[in-house]
């Protein structure tokens, strides 16, 4: 029984570390600039049609090819802030939500043109794998993909906390008017709030590849569970996300052992509405960001 | 419109192109259409429709479907077409039916208005396949399918099922546990959509009745991120065998899941995305030894290894229970025609009604005779349980069938 609900647990985090990776993108391009990307999930399906690619054309190892594929989506999330999302910033809530939502659906249907439908997986040495701690059983490629991710995570965190672009990202999310009064050029951070989002979900879709199937629809899996990590780790706290992801992680395991195997999601949901019915503001509305 | 029109004989496109063709219809609103017409001959055409989703979530089947279906027609013509019709070549009309009812729906009624259709065959996925036989029905064309649904022997006159039913697919799957174990003990788990439900109830009501117990009985929702807790939970229930009724995405994350935690547990992965070269092609030498169930197999009898042979030259992969099955279907419209010696569908569907062969093509299947009942049900239809071997099918079950030995693991 222990055994099991040890298991649970382990098994939660390592895939709660997974929606930290899209969660965090999203409330940081939430934060900062303002919008809701709803395209966040697409990113990582990118990301990982850029592993598989280069992990059957040219034999390099997924996680290896995070490397590549972060800097690729840092980017393309540049150019996404300076060619598209700044020309809609002014004209309020509907165009901005058009905006995400459209490139999601276009990036969906190209997808399925140039790669069609299939499922595709990538085969590591270590894809099926696992460590046995007594009678737990941690899973090699999960394992590294929530080592990875807490690393990237606490990367952004000392990056936020002592650059001097991080503080005006961190400025420009708390008040933004103010922080450009302050001499903060908005452009500037904006397009690296948005590349750095977009890097981590290219991230996230490096890391998937060795235990997850990549298809074009594969986004929309995780970025659900995204975007109710953002709202219960208050919209834009970046830290507020990472908590909330492990956590949903692990709710969804408990729920999936101890309720039933179709309520992992019920729990996660009634998780939601709980914190929203007692912190409207999510489970760290009055903490620093 | 996008129309693409050709020889049957240069039918064969690359799928990417095919899928780039149909998916920027598709983005564009407009219907997709790829007639093969023939080019020249004395007798009139006989146009059969074929009905295949090679766009949208069953695209990866109906896409084998649509290059098995050109196949048929090209070997029927080869051999003469229909000679009592002054050899009368099938012209093959294929309609991209979206993996949408609705799309399903119009695309079937303007098939059969603009077309003169003698018959058709399609969809392969129960939910359309339902719906075409519904307009076919109303239209009095006559229409075969592989779908195994039993809801379509119901009140139809002219929808046809050559293959064994749903109802007979989880009866087989419950017998073949008796392969792996005495004391067969067998954790479901499905996913919550109407084809898990369903399928997941058939083998519980009929478990008792075959000696199995059931130990666990678990819905789960479809796409699941992560399969570990639910996998986790197979273990704590100490069955030695596992029925998964679920979708190719979370059927690789499952038998990663358990080759993960090492858990050994015999698996029957029933039919669908589980008994098609994707399948192989996703989960790799885990597939191994995994068993199923499908209603067709290239494997059965010596024609269906010579159409295997000639669609894996072609194709690069083998021929699956669906294409497989609807080469058989297009022989069987061929059959009836020559009988009916006519284009009209009436006369072709009460032709179809009274086929009754054991041999050549249209008899290509488990048992190797047709003859169909009053519901439209082949009256010697049954499955056979396959076993994956080696990155290919082997037929395991009914003993008398089997042509292969069953592979211990």
């Amino acid at each position: 029984m222990l055994e099991t609900l040890a298991q649970a647990v382990v098994n939660g985090l390592l895939i709660g570390g997974i929606y930290a990776l899209v969660s965090i993108g999203v409330t940081l391009i939430f934060g900062v600039v303002k919008i809701v990307n709803f395209a966040q999930g697409e990113f990582v399906m990118i990301g990982m049609y850029i592993s598989f690619f280069l992990a059957t054309r040219f034999g390099i190892d997924p996680l290896l090819s995070l490397f590549i594929s972060m800097p690729v989506l840092f980017v393309v999330g540049v150019l996404l802030q300076h060619f598209l999302i700044r020309r809609v910033l002014a004209l309020g809530d509907m165009p901005q939500i058009f905006l995400t939502f459209a490139l999601s659906l276009l990036l969906v249907n190209v997808a399925l043109l140039l790669f069609t439908a299939d499922y595709r997986t990538v085969e590591t040495s270590y894809s099926e794998t696992a460590i046995h701690l007594g009678g737990i059983y941690v899973p090699v490629a999960k394992l590294i993909a929530f080592v990875v991710a807490m690393a990237l995570s606490g990367t952004l965190w000392v990056f936020l906390h002592s650059t001097d672009l991080g503080k005006a990202m961190r400025a420009a999310a708390q008040n933004r008017d103010v922080a450009m009064l302050m001499g903060i050029n908005p452009d500037r951070v904006f397009c690296v709030a948005v590349g750095v989002a977009l890097a981590l979900a290219g991230a996230a879709g490096s890391l998937l590849m060795p235990f997850y199937p990549a298809y074009p629809m594969v986004g929309q899996v995780f970025v659900l569970m995204a975007f109710v990590a953002v709202v219960l780790g208050t919209l834009g706290n970046v830290t507020g996300a990472l908590i909330a992801s492990l956590m949903m992680g692990v709710a969804e395991s408990l729920g999936i052992q101890f309720v039933g195997a179709d309520s992992g999601l019920i729990v996660v949901f009634l998780m939601l509405l709980l914190t929203l019915a007692l912190r409207p503001s999510g489970l760290f509305g009055g903490w620093t960001r | 419109m996008a129309k693409f029109q050709g020889k049957a004989s240069i039918g064969r496109q690359g799928r990417r192109d095919f899928l780039k063709k149909s998916a920027g219809a598709a983005l564009t609103g407009a219907f997709a259409t790829f007639g093969i017409l023939r080019k020249s001959s004395a007798a009139e055409p006989v146009n059969i429709g074929g009905l295949y989703p090679v766009t949208g979530s069953f695209a990866q089947i109906g896409q084998g479907c649509v290059n098995a279906a050109k196949l048929a027609v090209q070997m029927v013509n080869n051999a003469g077409g229909i000679k009592s019709l002054g050899g009368a070549k099938l012209n093959l009309i294929i309609s991209d039916v979206q993996s949408d009812p609705t799309v399903t729906r119009t695309e079937t009624d303007r098939l059969i208005s603009g077309y003169k259709l003698s018959a058709i065959h399609g969809c392969f996925a129960s939910a359309l396949t339902l719906i075409a036989s519904e307009v076919a029905e109303r239209a009095k064309v006559p229409l075969l399918t592989g779908s195994s649904t039993d809801q379509l022997n119901k009140d139809r006159h002219y929808t046809f099922t050559p293959f064994a039913r749903a109802s007979q697919f989880a009866l087989a799957q419950l017998q073949m546990a008796k392969l792996v174990s005495d004391k067969p003990k067998v954790a479901v788990i499905f996913e919550n959509t109407a084809f898990g439900t369903s399928t997941s109830n058939g083998l519980r009501e009929q478990a008792p009745g075959e000696g199995v117990e059931i130990v666990m009985f678990e819905p789960y929702s479809a796409g699941l991120t992560d399969a570990s807790p639910l996998i986790n939970k197979v273990k704590a229930s100490g069955a030695n065998m596992l029925f998964p009724v679920s979708y190719l995405n979370d059927l690789i994350l499952i038998i990663r899941a358990i080759k993960q935690v090492d858990l050994k547990i015999a698996i029957n992965g029933g039919s669908g995305g589980f008994v098609i070269p994707d399948f192989y092609k996703n989960v790799g030498g885990l597939a191994e030894g995994l068993l199923g169930v499908a209603h067709w197999n290239h494997d059965i009898d010596a024609d269906a290894q010579k159409v295997n042979a000639a669609y894996q030259k072609q194709y690069g992969e083998f021929l699956f229970e669906y294409a497989g099955g609807l080469v058989a279907q297009t022989f069987m419209i061929a059959d009836a025609l020559e009988r009916a010696a006519s284009t009209d569908p009436q006369k072709v569907r009460d032709a179809i009604a009274s086929l009754d062969v054991s041999k050549g093509y249209a008899a290509m299947c488990p048992g190797g005779k047709v003859k169909f009942g009053p519901d439209g049900k082949n009256i010697y239809a049954h499955p056979v349980g396959v076993q994956w071997q080696r990155g290919d099918l082997a037929t395991v079950f009914p003993k008398e069938e089997a042509r292969a030995a069953l592979l211990k693991i």
